[in-house]
């Protein structure tokens, strides 16, 4: 069964790149292109691919709100955004927009199609760069319900003075939640705690999404 | 030595009161001496030539009568130039003849008071007398001749108003140096006191003292103007530096964007390229090694360029504060062994300027506690509190002295405060450092919550 796939990017050369990347794999099927997030938003609604390629900045519309936009005309297409920085933020940003996979421009052609399959199988696929420190095999320590909804709370930016104002808990306790947390994932904050949860499963991505 | 002013002052005022009434006073006895002097002798000489007349007389016919016609003869005609008076009295003291006004001599009388002499007496009534008495010759009568201080001196000044004169002066003295104090003293020292408490380049003196005299106004007009041009010149400064700083981010983020939708994707395409040639090429094992080699090149780039932009404006700065925020503490975490806890409250009224100052002392406060403070630990929160935005940086570092002045810390090439004192006054906030030695190190922002500006 082949994925169809459309590629949204600004910038000519790396779109060219993509392109040749995507067309490598004989079950991809590239459908349509846009060089800007308004093009982009036509072209998905009128192709219906499995798969978006996004590019985080484009011009007119940028990846994330176009991802939000999309999910708001209820498409089936899955998102993956693109992007040629590694800041952790875009990842967060773009899954709770809802994005389904984050994959840096530098990505290898594996990578790429690695991405595009595993998104288009329902399932979530982060750059191994943005969410470094991941171990597939590592299987972490289950999180107890109160430390799932702390770290739910806090994926959605809740500070921890109104998550424990909205869990009727002391901040001193939020703290408590966070550090066992940070302690089972192995994070070292709330976006790499954040991730880690949605890498290992520990949380589902939807459950992030605003 | 320096005198206070009120003091010269009333040295000036009163010094010369006093002196010229000391010398009026010293007039004024002289002048008494004499007339003393000048009154005994007149009444001494009448009294002794009246008493010669009468014993030379006395050896021919005398009598009552002819005594009577001598008095209307020859000392009438000194009643004309007598200032007192002039009477021929028997030894008990009856006056015999006289001239107008010795009836005063009954209350004066006694038997104690010498002859050819002068001397000073009173009457009951105060009056003053200088008064000589001379016997005439064998007859048992006495001349008596006397002036009278009132008549002779009249209004002249006498001593015992003494007292009172000097009241009046120093009272008039004291009136003066109240008048200067009030509109010369006074105005001066608020005029010092206004100007030692001035805040040059941001406060000014009041511009007119009605109280003030005229060279008292004038000075205060000419600081009026002078604390004028300074805020002139603060706001000018202000301006010049806010450009300076505007501008700087402006082409800061202007070269990171260029970067980033120039350099940073054309290698990236640039890579891409090298990766499905290598593909392409499989089984020419020394072309794949050189690409290889080449690919690896390219990713170092990308990464060099990813570093560049971070340094002069994060890409990611657009997602806004708090997650800016995240972001700086997630990446610096990465790099040094300091745990990073950021805290945005929700709904926090932020304009774009606020986010990039907040943003920028945040990075310089971070930075200055891993490098400088040794801090392992830091707290970066932003909060809003009865209508202002609050940004506090606090860490567990060894903490300095913050009584160093910002401007010498500036001077010796420690730029780091000061800059965030300037970031947070162009968006006229305040800025402050709590800091001990041991106690680690709190930075403190205030801004007034408002979306006016974007």
């Amino acid at each position: 069964m082949t994925i169809r796939v459309f590629l949204a990017d600004d910038h000519p050369m790396t779109r060219a790149g993509l392109r040749d990347y995507i067309k490598r794999e004989e079950d991809f099927e590239l459908v349509g292109e846009a060089e800007d997030g308004e093009e982009a938003f036509k072209g998905i609604k009128e192709k219906q691919p499995d798969i978006a390629l996004l590019d985080i900045r484009m011009p007119k519309e940028n990846g994330v709100a176009l991802t939000r936009r999309l999910a708001a005309e209820g498409l089936e297409t899955k998102v993956i955004i693109l992007t040629s920085y590694d800041a952790k933020q875009y990842v967060i940003s773009s899954l709770r927009a809802g994005a389904k996979g984050f994959v840096l421009k530098t990505a290898s052609p594996e990578e790429l199609a690695k991405a595009i399959r595993t998104v288009a199988s329902g399932k979530l696929y982060l750059d191994a760069e943005v969410s470094s420190s991941v171990h597939d095999d590592f299987s972490p320590e289950p999180l107890s319900n109160r430390e799932r909804e702390v770290l739910l709370k806090a994926a959605k930016g809740l500070s921890s003075k109104e998550i424990a104002s909205e869990l009727y808990i002391s901040e001193r306790t939020v703290h408590a939640h966070l550090a066992s947390i940070y302690d089972k994932l192995g994070a070292k904050n709330k976006t790499e705690a954040m991730l880690l949860a949605l890498k290992y499963g520990v949380v589902a991505l939807e459950e992030l999404i605003e | 030595m320096k005198k206070h002013l009120l003091i010269l002052l009333t040295v000036a005022i009163l010094l010369p009161s006093f002196a010229a009434l000391f010398v009026a006073g010293l007039g004024i006895v002289q002048h008494r001496r004499a007339m003393e002097m000048v009154a005994e002798s007149y009444v001494k000489d009448i009294a002794q030539s009246v008493a010669t007349q009468i014993e030379f007389d006395w050896g021919s016919r005398f009598s009552m009568a002819r005594l009577h016609a001598m008095a209307k003869f020859h000392w009438l005609a000194f009643n004309v130039s007598i200032p007192g008076w002039l009477a021929i009295i028997d030894s008990e003291g009856r006056i015999l003849v006289s001239t107008a006004g010795a009836e005063i001599l009954s209350s004066l009388w006694n038997r104690e008071i010498p002859v050819e002499t002068a001397l000073e007496l009173e009457s009951p009534e105060g009056e003053r007398f200088t008064l000589a008495v001379y016997p005439a010759g064998t007859t048992g009568w006495f001349v008596v001749a006397a002036v009278s201080w009132d008549k002779l001196m009249g209004p002249m000044i006498k001593f015992n108003r003494w007292p009172l004169l000097v009241g009046l002066i120093g009272l008039l003295g004291l009136l003066s140096v109240y008048a200067l104090w009030k509109w010369l003293v006074a105005p001066l020292r608020n005029l010092s006191h206004e100007v030692s408490t001035l805040r040059w380049g941001s406060d000014l003196p009041e511009k007119e003292d009605p109280m003030a005299v005229f060279e008292v106004d004038r000075l205060r007009k000419v600081i009026y103007h002078l604390a004028q041009s300074a805020i002139d010149r603060a706001q000018l400064m202000k301006r010049y530096v806010s450009d300076i700083v505007k501008v700087q981010e402006e082409e800061k983020s202007r070269l990171a964007r260029e970067i980033h939708d120039g350099p940073l994707q054309e290698v990236t395409a640039l890579m891409q390229q090298i990766r499905l040639a290598r593909m392409e090429l499989e089984g020419h094992e020394e072309s794949m090694k050189r690409l290889l080699l080449a690919e690896e090149e390219a990713q170092v780039a990308v990464r060099d360029l990813r570093a560049l932009c971070d340094e002069l404006s994060p890409p990611w700065l657009e997602l806004g504060l708090k997650e800016a925020l995240e972001e700086l503490a997630e990446r610096i975490s990465k790099h040094f062994n300091v745990t990073i806890q950021v805290e945005v409250h929700r709904g926090i009224c932020l304009s774009k300027d606020m986010s990039l100052a907040f943003f920028r002392v945040v990075q310089e406060a971070i930075h200055n506690s891993y490098r400088h403070g040794k801090a392992t630990k830091v707290n970066v929160k932003v909060y809003e509190s009865e209508g202002y935005v609050f940004l506090e940086v606090s860490d567990n570092g060894i903490g300095f002295n913050p009584s160093l002045d910002v401007e010498a810390l500036r001077l010796s090439g420690h730029r780091g405060l000061a800059n965030m004192s300037e970031r947070m006054s162009l968006i006229g906030g305040s800025f402050e450092v709590f800091s001990e030695e041991g106690k680690g190190t709190t930075v403190l922002c205030k801004v007034s919550a408002t979306c006016a500006f974007a």
